[in-house]
């Protein structure tokens, strides 16, 4: 129970979101990457696509008893990947062609990304703008007798 | 003479305590958005059936059935039964921007009305001067 509770629950959204939008220009920036990592067999694996996952923050039992019923904002839970399979592009002068001809691209849809980054955008524009009415809250709260 | 005074002054404060509550409570909304299943929380005041039905506890070290004062008028509440979003979030955040804008011009309202009352009992002070 602070003052400043408003802004610290639309702080974590603004932290959330803005991890969301890094994870997207990750994803956007390999969406060529044929060599992300080295996979059991000492080969080289595409870039797979994250995806960052968001839970309530302190949703537990003592949250309850404390009087925060009105909630503590939000919290990344994990970045997970997505286990879509990956892209196949008949490309046969590629370095990382298999013997058909055909490279395994990563499992990034551009599309896909500009629609998450957009959406990620307006987020962390609505959590600014209660910040902001936040803020003018408690200018307006220190003019009481003034 | 004093009690009308103390008595809007109280009127005020609750009003004031309660617009930030709300303000909490949108802006937990507005942060949780985009989480999976989470449902957003409103604030109302609390009805005479619902201070008639609440649980006595027989001692006082017992934990509180609400976890909110019992004193206070009103409460926050969880909006269980509707999904907007395939997700199973329900934030219409149409809705929470314009009661954010709305709430704050109640505050700042309530700000004017409690420096009225403040430069009312100062003039009755210098008296009249």
């Amino acid at each position: 129970m602070s003052v400043f509770d408003a802004m610290n629950t639309s702080a974590s959204g603004l932290t959330a979101q803005r991890l969301r939008m890094d994870v997207i220009s990750s994803n956007i920036a390999n969406a060529q990457t044929t060599r992300a990592n080295l996979d059991e067999n000492g080969e080289f694996e595409p870039y797979r696509r994250k995806m960052v996952t968001v839970e309530p923050k302190a949703n537990d039992f003592r949250s309850f008893l404390h009087k925060a019923a009105h909630g503590k904002g939000v919290r990344v839970t994990q970045i997970v990947e997505d286990d879509e399979p990956f892209k196949l592009v008949y490309n046969p002068n590629h370095p990382d062609a298999d013997e058909t001809g055909y490279v395994q691209m990563p499992n990034v849809d551009p599309l896909k990304e500009m629609v998450d980054l957009m959406s990620a955008t307006r987020s962390y524009e609505a959590n600014v703008t209660t910040i902001n009415a936040s803020k003018n809250m408690l200018m307006k709260a220190l003019e009481i007798g003034r | 003479m004093m009690e009308w005074y103390d008595s809007a002054f109280q009127t005020l404060e609750g009003a004031l305590n309660f617009a930030t509550l709300k303000n909490r409570t949108i802006a937990n909304n507005i942060a949780n958005v985009d989480t999976p299943d989470f449902k957003a929380k409103g604030v109302r005041f609390k009805n005479v059936l619902h201070q008639t039905l609440e649980a006595k506890r027989t001692h006082p070290r017992h934990i509180e059935f609400s976890s909110e004062d019992p004193s206070q008028k009103y409460q926050t509440y969880t909006k269980q039964h509707t999904t907007y979003n395939h997700n199973g979030n329900n934030v219409d955040i149409d809705k929470e921007m314009s009661e954010l804008a709305k709430n704050q011009i109640y505050y700042q309202g309530l700000v004017d009305r409690i420096n009225g009352k403040f430069n009312n009992l100062e003039t009755v002070i210098r008296g009249g001067k």
